[in-house]
């Protein structure tokens, strides 16, 4: 629980109080925090591109909001990322399961692993690479810097950095 | 009764409400027909006007509505298992059910065929789903809005059928800032 109790402190430290997930394993002990937390919202969502519409409307209604998912979900958000967050200029923190990354047991998950950075350069969508717990002590700033730039970002947490987090 | 005559009728309904009006011709329409500042036009995202109403009614404590499509509910329909499990009282979708993709040339869609978009939404989870035509319409809207222990979604059957109108002017900044100083909550707009 240890990564998963800090990334969520330091997203909270970071001013985010609405979060939405779709579900991943590398994902379960956050999840499981937020079912827990009193002080913000969580809520499970089916699909991710509708998620980034959610996160969209929570924005208006001044919240910071955070969607938790793996990163096949953002081959599946693309143009909710374009034609809603960007074009709008609404932040949204994408906190994001690397899978696919060295550690991973599942090799049909590489072919998004080797495109998804690809993909977020593409988007002009500023990252934060999480490849030990060190990283994630930038957790908290990366997130105040979404809602001064007014744009979504996206924090990618490795396989290997999450696999034994029990 | 098409779209265009139906979203006059509903002027007085959704003054005051926090509206968000689906991309393309139905919000082109609403902008020629009344431009207000609590009135949401998507520009992008087909399907997400639902979500992004809900995210908006979760957040504060105004009275929100979404007029959506039915083309764009196909296109999303994993929205309505979202709002049956979480829409909170504040919140109202309108589907707007003309049978056809308005803004693309009018082309079927399933709901002219085997698809029941009210079926959907009651087994979706939906408690509070209301399928009418569109002369009852802003009655029914009214009532969803004054009932203030249950979301609503109402399925306004209309015909198809666009009227003449441009595209809307406004920068999308502008849309956002104007609509969120309307909502009120962020101090330096």
């Amino acid at each position: 629980m240890k990564m998963s109790k800090k990334i969520i402190t330091s997203l909270k430290k970071g001013g985010v109080n609405f979060y939405l997930s779709v579900p991943c394993k590398l994902l379960a002990n956050m999840i499981e925090i937020l079912e827990k937390d009193d002080e913000v919202y969580y809520s499970a969502v089916p699909r991710e591109e509708e998620g980034m519409g959610i996160c969209a409307g929570a924005y208006l209604g001044d919240k910071l909001p955070c969607i938790m998912m793996q990163n096949t979900g953002i081959g599946n958000s693309v143009n909710a990322i374009v034609s809603l967050l960007q074009l709008y200029q609404l932040p949204v923190v994408f906190l994001i399961s690397y899978r696919g990354t060295p550690g991973e047991q599942v090799g049909a998950q590489g072919g998004m692993a080797k495109i998804t950075e690809d993909i977020l350069h593409t988007l002009k969508i500023p990252m934060l690479h999480c490849s030990s717990e060190n990283d994630l002590n930038k957790i908290t700033t990366f997130t105040e810097h979404a809602k001064i730039i007014e744009s979504p970002v996206a924090i990618l947490c490795d396989f290997d950095l999450m696999k034994d987090d029990e | 009764m098409n779209r265009f005559d139906l979203l006059e009728k509903l002027q007085e309904s959704l003054k005051d409400k926090l509206v968000i009006c689906n991309i393309g011709l139905p919000s082109q329409e609403l902008y020629q027909i009344n431009d207000q500042p609590n009135y949401f036009y998507m520009l992008g995202s087909m399907g997400l006007s639902s979500s992004i109403g809900l995210g908006l009614a979760l957040s504060q404590n105004k009275e929100v509505v979404s007029i959506d499509g039915d083309g764009s509910v196909l296109m999303n329909m994993n929205t309505l298992a979202t709002i049956g499990n979480r829409a909170p009282n504040n919140y109202t979708l309108l589907i707007i059910d003309n049978g056809s993709y308005g803004s693309t040339g009018d082309q079927k869609t399933f709901t002219n065929e085997a698809t029941s978009l009210k079926e959907v939404a009651i087994g979706s989870g939906c408690k509070k789903v209301i399928e009418c035509n569109g002369e009852d319409t802003s009655k029914r809207l009214d009532q969803a809005i004054e009932d203030k222990n249950n979301s609503y979604v109402i399925i306004s059957r209309i015909n198809s059928g666009n009227v003449s109108v441009k595209p809307i002017p406004i920068h999308p900044i502008s849309i956002r800032d104007r609509f969120r100083k309307y909502i009120g909550l962020v101090p330096y707009l």
